[in-house]
């Protein structure tokens, strides 16, 4: 697809920002319910009616880019979101306008849709077969249906909507390493206590999926000519599991993800929800300037920074409820404060994990501003 | 080893066998659920100290609520002696029930008894809980999303204007920080499952 110089030079930036040799801070794109309020529509009007859905989420990154230099963008705009998300997790997600009211945002339905037994059917069918069955469990094919054909007819117009208005989208798929889906399907509690009872069994489980799902992902980044994805890490997180669950379960198999995305020429973005800090080191792992760490303001972004040096690039990390309670000064001043902490260089700055769907429109100013004005 | 020991080693069937062992040797009851509490004083000090982490207190979580439930029936009226009494729910437009159930259980480990009033909990279910425990002290709301604020403060100040003005409240959640307290008109917020028990002791 043709670029242009703009769009050329940003992700010229974002691959200098990974390398440690960008001038200033970068500033990347995160919400991705975020426009809707701010261009007079309903989450569900935002999610389902994809044309003007989408246009409202360009017209609002354009409006911030106004103020100050949006770079990159690391949430793609959210059409028929609930769709995507329910096959990320393996969970029924509630929609707006469907189980919700019109102005509230999808939410994950916490419950046990997969049997404990269901881990001896999957070593023995394989992921795929398994999937295949388990999927109407947790959504309407005909929906997989409408979203797979809204993908390919609106798709290529978006792609090109993004580069003509100069943005590269850094994120075009969503990893979900096999315990965060085993997590989903599950639910929480009920895989929490699988992991103390039958770890060697969902490692077994785990290393079946790993080379399906990681396959599909690599065929769908191809065909969309991706920059990078998101490896995943939201239940697993450090401050979530203890040492022994997320050594056999969760990491080996977030460096794998990393490790083949980059063998394939695409950048990993390893979105990390929660706390990291106890094993923030294992990132020393993962080739030197070769990824990037998305946090969401609960790990401790200047230790990391001390103990991986210029090992890996930052992308976050100011919490939700300052865009959302906060004022620009406060904003500003978070932001300030980070980038004295962790230094310019390496250093993309958007929100902990997506920001919020109540994010005040000056609040999102200021923290570009802020970031692009950092002397 | 001890009872206390094996729930703060998160040994469940060893807790479980030891248990049953001790009610058929006639141990006292209360005895022995004290010494489940004391196991998980000690899982919760180990979640402060940053030696277990959220896994290990669901797990602990279960298996004290798996023992409470051989153990309660035989404590009779002993049993029913509590520290306090909490009124907990997530607040209306919020389906999240994780961390309710998490506090929920830390709470009862920590020997509170729980009114929960369930998800998306609308701000009446909540007023009403506490109008029918006039004893409940303490009212807890969970919340997830930011774009649930406003239920939060529509919830405090609907226990407010319903004259429930000796009732604390404490929030919590992903999004919840002091800012979030001074948009409420909360009385404080806790950031983890073990906050909300050192909370709700020093609120009674």
């Amino acid at each position: 697809m043709q670029t242009n110089k703009l769009y050329d030079e940003r992700l010229e930036l974002y691959k200098k920002t990974i390398k440690f040799e960008n001038e200033r801070p970068s500033t990347a794109y995160g919400g991705p319910a975020t426009p809707a309020a701010h261009m007079g529509m309903t989450i569900k009007d935002y999610i389902f009616d994809t044309k003007r859905g989408f246009k409202a989420y360009i017209d609002y990154i354009n409006l911030l880019n106004n103020e100050a230099p949006v770079d990159v963008i690391n949430t793609p705009y959210a059409g028929l979101f609930h769709i995507p998300i329910s096959m990320m997790w393996l969970s029924k997600v509630k929609a707006p306008g469907i189980e919700l009211p019109d102005n509230s945002l999808w939410q994950v339905m916490e419950k046990e849709m997969m049997k404990v037994e269901d881990y001896d059917k999957i070593l023995e069918q394989g992921w795929a077969e398994f999937q295949q069955e388990f999927l109407p469990k947790v959504l309407d094919m005909k929906d997989l249906q409408k979203f797979i054909e809204y993908q390919m007819a609106e798709g290529p117009e978006q792609a090109k909507a993004m580069i003509d208005n100069s943005y590269p989208l850094v994120n075009s798929m969503g990893f979900t390493p096999p315990f965060e889906a085993l997590c989903g399907a599950r639910s929480m509690t009920k895989f929490f206590m699988d992991c103390y009872k039958l770890l060697d069994k969902i490692k077994d489980v785990q290393d079946v999926m790993f080379p399906v799902q990681i396959e599909g992902a690599l065929q769908a980044m191809k065909q969309s000519n991706a920059i990078g994805g998101w490896v995943g890490g939201w239940r697993g997180a450090s401050g979530m599991v203890s040492p022994k669950i997320w050594d056999t379960l969760v990491w080996p198999y977030m460096k794998k993800a990393g490790d083949k995305l980059l063998e394939n020429g695409f950048i990993p973005i390893f979105h990390l929800d929660q706390n990291w800090d106890r094993d923030i080191e294992r990132f020393l792992e993962m080739p030197r300037q070769s990824c990037i760490l998305n946090t969401d303001g609960m790990t401790d972004l200047k230790r990391a920074r001390k103990l991986l040096g210029d090992h890996v690039a930052f992308m976050g990390d100011v919490p939700a409820p300052l865009l959302s309670n906060g004022t620009p000064e406060t904003v500003s001043d978070y932001v300030k404060e980070l980038l004295d902490s962790v230094g310019p260089k390496g250093m993309m700055i958007t929100s902990g994990c997506d920001t919020p769907a109540n994010a005040k429109f000056e609040n999102v100013v200021a923290m570009y501003k802020t970031a692009v004005d950092y002397k | 080893m001890s009872i206390a020991e094996m729930l703060a080693n998160l040994e469940d069937e060893a807790v479980m066998a030891e248990v049953k062992k001790q009610i058929s040797d006639g141990v006292e009851p209360m005895k022995i659920f004290e010494a489940c509490q004391e196991g998980m004083n000690i899982v919760g000090k180990k979640f402060q100290d940053g030696e277990y982490f959220v896994s290990d207190l669901m797990m602990s979580s279960a298996i004290f609520k798996d023992v409470s439930d051989v153990i309660k029936p035989l404590l009779g009226t002993e049993g029913e002696a509590t520290i306090g009494k909490v009124v907990l729910g997530t607040v209306e437009g919020d389906i999240h029930d994780i961390g309710k159930d998490l506090v929920h259980a830390m709470l009862s480990a920590g020997n509170f008894e729980v009114i929960d009033v369930g998800i998306d909990a609308p701000v009446d279910a909540f007023v009403n809980a506490l109008k029918e425990n006039p004893d409940a002290k303490v009212l807890a709301l969970s919340c997830l999303l930011t774009t649930c604020y406003d239920s939060l403060k529509a919830t405090v100040e609907a226990v407010k204007e319903a004259g429930l003005t000796d009732v604390k409240i404490m929030i919590g959640g992903g999004p919840v920080d002091q800012s979030v307290v001074d948009f409420s008109g909360a009385d404080t917020y806790g950031e983890t499952a073990q906050d909300a028990v050192f909370i709700a002791k020093e609120l009674m």
